[in-house]
């Protein structure tokens, strides 16, 4: 690409940009730059808190332009490469990354500190379209989602070896959301996200067994649940259960003569039992600060100083605030400290108090615009490759949203997960605004490629 | 740049569905707790950084008559911890050890009470009475440990120290028990009550009601800003007739006595007015609030509570003689002039009674029998007046009676005579009366009663319930109350009898064995008296009253000294400095040390200077 097309291909995009998307972006940096900074006000490290947030910003908004100025289709072709990129610098924060509160997830350049998770999966998502829009033709086929899975995994162990539990679930949505809309088989994708989910929820049921019940008695219901977490004859019993529900749901559906494969109804103890065992692993692999989330998250008033304090003092916060917020700089909760990582994974707590409902559906709805105008660029972007790649980023973004707001309203267990463009976090920031970048580019060039 | 076949759109816009579902569900979470719940998490803000700091309020001021402040408030520094909300990352730990250093104190007993103040989640007080220069040190404590604060507060402090410690009584410590009783009355677990004489007996009326500061905290704990306060109200202020110069003069002059302990009660005999009252060994009320809790302990240990001035009851000795020479005179039995013989001893039924001064007085009369104290002379008069005469008049006088005054432990003596044998159906013998008439046998009174006793004599009959409050000025504008004066009984005698016994007790002191407490340019009349004491050595006392030439007698007072031998020479200066200070004048023995002797030409009978007559 030659200096004088670049320039051309500027002059050409402003007609084609999605300007109600780039006036969403703006107004999210805006209102979210406001909340953070009255939040970090008390911080000790505010100047360079203040510095470090418009040195991202002013490169991130340089990306953002950079990134709409050539064609995103240059990233398909690089797709390898991109993967490669994904996997070296997730490896490399392994093996560099500097140990900050128990992680291994930062990595210090040119006295810049980065945390290339979020960057890793945006370069998976880009990685993923490609992958799904060459596999158009055998979409339908199992191998496709295994594959998928099998290019996703690599990068996603490593993450969860930092370990940062909480990056990594914000993969699931990208890798589910892009399946999905590429059309794989709804019911083999369920199974296998089922199948995780289950894994998933399996430790979250003896979590909540075990603050709801802490004394049960060996006979009853949560303590027989309890017990199959040992891997003893309880297991077993339950293993047997699912065969038996395996075989009856069989029986009556012949006995109803309903047309399903028999094949389906064996893949349900096979799922059930290896969720299971799955989930029981998960269990004892489980860290003690997060199953204190889901503490927090399941009983908040169990321990209001521990665990819980994070959950109980934002939801305070947001509440608080009412109709039209304390103003900003004069929220009690944040500016006396009473809020946790106020700047950082609870600014919309901030927001919600210094601003109050306003300012909280302004951001609800800015978003809502945003991601309104990323399916938007799906459903018009010209190839398949940009579909998936909006379709992506669409669902990760708002994963994060209904995480991070979930868990400041206590909808959600304490995941260490940051509300993009909001959350106090350079390279959050700056990847944010490429990824958002690559999703204003597939707009601008739906119809032609420039 | 392949491109494979149509993208599934409907399926896009199920993801734009759920998408846009997950949007409505917080959007309405928002609104329920910004738009319904508002007022119950702006509480929960609201109590999140907000701490109440009780504020004490200033105790009522204890004045004397004059206007003396025997018991007030001086500006103290409280050491006070406000546990944070946010406990996580904060360590109570090198804040004991820290403390511990500062403040002397054992470190894990002050780790409890840091965890107790996070488990309860309210301000507590790790030590009061700072003094300036260890509050200087701990200030600079506040800016590491977050919670720790100094807050000024009003406490007790009594300026004169050692004081009327008995009648003031002293402020103290709550037991858990004693709290829950008073909770309800707006007591805190800390706060401090008043544990003896006036301080606990108008405990409602001194107290107040106590204030409080609204404070911002932060997370940890750290005071930022006054939100708003709770003024306090102080307490009401009480007037006693206490006289503070009697009382220090009584308080000092006791504890300088051989044995240090003892009782001095001062009364106006024209009012009953208390104006002093001592009881020794007394204690600093001010020690119950210093930081050093070893200083505590150990007052706490050590401290006697028993006031002997209306507890303690001894054999009064010879300062009964004046009241049964008072029932001897009015009831005609003995004349002023008729004299006995004394030769050191009096034999009764066999028995031998011997006088104080086995040398024997010679030939004694009224006035020198009493001047001198002569035992036998009193035997006489006491088997010519009868015991039951005597038995009358003390009683008349409130022996064997408490006097009611307003405080608690008082105890009535015990008086003895022919009536209270008839009672208990025991014989009365001559021997008794012997007894009686020289204030031995089973005769006990208190300080107080013999206080009271000798004022009648002074005022000529009027026996007084002794009042000390004057009046309480309550704080909330409600009227003074002012105690009233109350005539307990009079000793009815005839004119001559009281005349003679007040020139008695003036002989007693110009040229008896009163001479210990002689004032020039002061009428002043005594008694001397050395009590028998089965338990050890003889108890010292002095009775005696005073007066400016040609006014009413204006003080009268007993001082019992525990042990203390001879009451001429060790509780008579006592009441000596007593008499000074009542009367405002410089102690003329200050500078001129030697008091001359009584000259000899006194001693014999006829030669005793007339003083002027009181009343």
């Amino acid at each position: 690409m030659t200096m004088a097309r670049a320039v051309r291909v500027q002059s050409g995009l402003s007609g084609r940009v999605d300007w109600t998307y780039i006036g969403a972006v703006a107004g999210l940096i805006i209102v979210g730059s406001l909340a953070m900074l009255s939040a970090a006000s008390t911080t000790t490290f505010y100047s360079s808190i203040l510095q470090k947030h418009f040195i991202a910003l002013t490169l991130g908004i340089t990306l953002f332009t950079l990134t709409l100025a050539f064609n995103y289709q240059v990233f398909q072709d690089q797709s390898k490469f991109l993967y490669g990129m994904a996997i070296m610098i997730v490896a490399a924060t392994l093996i560099l990354g500097r140990i900050s509160r128990g992680q291994r997830s930062w990595v210090h350049l040119f006295g810049f500190s980065f945390q290339p998770a979020e960057m890793a999966r945006t370069l998976v998502v880009l990685a993923l379209a490609d992958f799904l829009d060459r596999r158009a033709r055998r979409i339908q086929d199992l191998s496709t989602i295994l594959t998928a899975l099998a290019i996703c995994a690599p990068v996603m162990i490593l993450v969860l070896k930092q370990p940062d539990f909480s990056t990594t679930l914000t993969f699931v949505p990208a890798i589910f959301g892009m399946m999905f809309a590429a059309g794989v088989d709804t019911f083999q994708l369920i199974a296998i996200f089922g199948f995780g989910g289950l894994a998933i929820s399996v430790p979250l049921i003896y979590t909540i067994c075990q603050i709801r019940w802490p004394a049960a008695a060996a006979h009853s219901l949560p303590g027989m649940i309890l017990a199959t977490s040992r891997m003893g004859w309880a297991t077993l019993a339950a293993i047997g259960l699912f065969c038996a529900l395996g075989l009856l749901v069989w029986r009556l559906s012949s006995w109803m003569r309903v047309q399903v494969k028999p094949a389906a109804f064996a893949a349900i103890p096979i799922l059930l039992s290896a969720a299971l065992l799955s989930g029981i692993v998960v269990h004892k692999h489980l860290k003690g600060y997060q199953r204190n989330r889901f503490v927090a998250w399941i009983a908040p008033e169990s321990d209001v100083q521990g665990a819980a304090y994070n959950v109980i003092q934002s939801q305070i916060a947001v509440g608080s605030g009412g109709m039209w917020g304390k103003g900003l700089f004069s929220g009690t909760q944040s500016q006396l400290g009473f809020l946790p990582e106020r700047h950082t994974d609870f600014v919309f707590a901030n927001l919600g108090e210094e601003m109050g409902f306003w300012g909280t559906s302004l951001i609800l709805g800015l978003y809502m615009v945003l991601l309104w105008r990323i399916v938007s660029a799906a459903r018009l972007a010209r190839d398949r490759y940009g579909y998936l790649v909006c379709a992506g980023l669409a669902s990760t973004l708002a994963f994060q949203l209904a995480l991070n707001v979930g868990m400041c309203l206590g909808l959600m267990p304490v995941a260490g997960v940051p509300l993009p463009l909001v959350s106090y976090g350079g390279s959050s920031l700056l990847v944010t605004l490429w990824t958002l970048g690559i999703v204003a580019n597939i707009y601008a060039r739906r119809y032609a490629l420039l | 740049m392949s491109r494979g076949g149509a993208v599934p759109v409907e399926r896009l816009e199920l993801l734009w569905y759920v998408i846009a579902a997950m949007g409505l569900v917080l959007g309405l979470r928002l609104a329920q707790m910004q738009l319904v719940q508002a007022a119950e998490w702006r509480l929960a803000a609201e109590r999140n950084r907000s701490q109440m700091i009780h504020q004490n309020a200033p105790r009522g001021r204890i004045y004397d008559r004059n206007g003396v402040a025997v018991a007030t408030n001086a500006p103290a520094f409280s050491l006070i911890f406000l546990p944070g909300k946010d406990r996580r990352r904060q360590d109570l730990n090198p804040l004991a050890q820290e403390l511990g250093r500062q403040l002397g104190r054992d470190p894990d007993e002050l780790l409890e009470k840091l965890e107790q103040a996070v488990r309860e989640e309210s301000a507590i007080r790790l030590a009061e009475n700072l003094p300036t220069q260890t509050m200087f040190r701990l200030s600079e404590l506040k800016t590491i440990y977050p919670g720790v604060d100094l807050i000024v507060e009003a406490r007790r402090w009594y300026p004169f120290g050692r004081f009327a410690s008995h009648l003031l009584g002293y402020m103290g410590k709550m037991s858990s028990r004693e709290w829950r009783e008073r909770k309800p009355k707006g007591y805190r677990v800390d706060s401090r009550t008043g544990r003896l004489g006036l301080e606990k007996m108008f405990e409602d009326e001194l107290r107040g009601r106590d204030g409080g500061l609204r404070m911002e905290v932060d997370a940890q704990g750290r005071l930022k800003r006054v939100i708003d306060k709770i003024p306090f109200e102080a307490g009401s202020n009480v007037h006693l007739t206490i006289d503070a110069a009697v009382q220090k003069a009584a308080d000092d002059g006791l504890r300088a006595t051989a044995t240090g302990r003892g009782a001095a009660v001062a009364i106006d005999p024209r009012n009953g007015d208390l104006l002093a009252m001592s009881s020794q060994p007394d204690f600093d009320p001010n020690a119950f609030l210093s930081t050093d809790p070893a200083e505590v302990k150990s007052t706490v240990l050590e401290l006697s509570e028993f006031n002997n001035a209306i507890s303690g009851a001894y054999p009064p000795g010879s300062t009964f003689k004046p009241i049964a020479g008072l029932a001897a005179l009015s009831e005609g039995r003995v004349k002023p002039d008729d004299s006995v013989n004394c030769p050191g001893y009096f034999e009764l039924g066999g028995r031998t009674f011997l006088c104080w001064d086995h040398k024997g007085h010679h030939r004694v009369s009224w006035l020198m029998g009493l001047a001198l104290s002569c035992d036998v002379y009193f035997y006489q008069l006491g088997l010519k007046t009868g015991g039951g005469a005597i038995e009358r008049f003390a009683r008349d006088f409130g022996l064997g009676q408490a006097t009611g005054i307003a405080l608690k432990g008082e105890k009535g003596g015990h008086l003895f005579g022919p009536e209270t044998r008839k009672k208990t159906n025991k014989g009365w013998y001559d021997g008794d009366t012997l007894n009686l008439a020289i204030g031995q046998g089973e005769l006990t009174v208190t300080p107080l009663q013999m206080a009271i006793a000798v004022a009648a004599i002074a005022n000529r009959g009027t026996v007084w319930r002794p009042r000390y409050i004057q009046k309480i000025v309550y704080a909330d504008g409600r009227p003074d109350v002012v105690k009233p004066v109350e005539r307990r009984g009079v000793v009815s005698a005839k004119d001559a009898a009281w005349d003679e016994v007040q020139r008695g007790l003036e002989v007693v002191i110009t040229s008896g064995t009163g001479g210990g407490a002689r004032i020039p340019g002061l009428l002043v009349a005594g008694k001397t008296g050395t009590a028998q004491n089965p338990h050890g050595e003889d108890h010292a006392w002095f009775v005696v009253y005073a007066a400016r030439p040609g006014e009413p007698a204006s003080i009268a007072i007993s001082v019992l000294v525990e042990n203390g031998g001879h009451g001429g020479t060790t509780a008579a200066p006592v009441a000596r400095k007593m008499i000074l200070a009542h009367f405002g004048m410089e102690d003329p023995a200050a500078t001129r040390p030697v008091i001359p002797k009584m000259p000899a030409a006194l001693t014999a009978p006829g030669a005793v200077p007339v003083p002027g007559r009181l009343r």
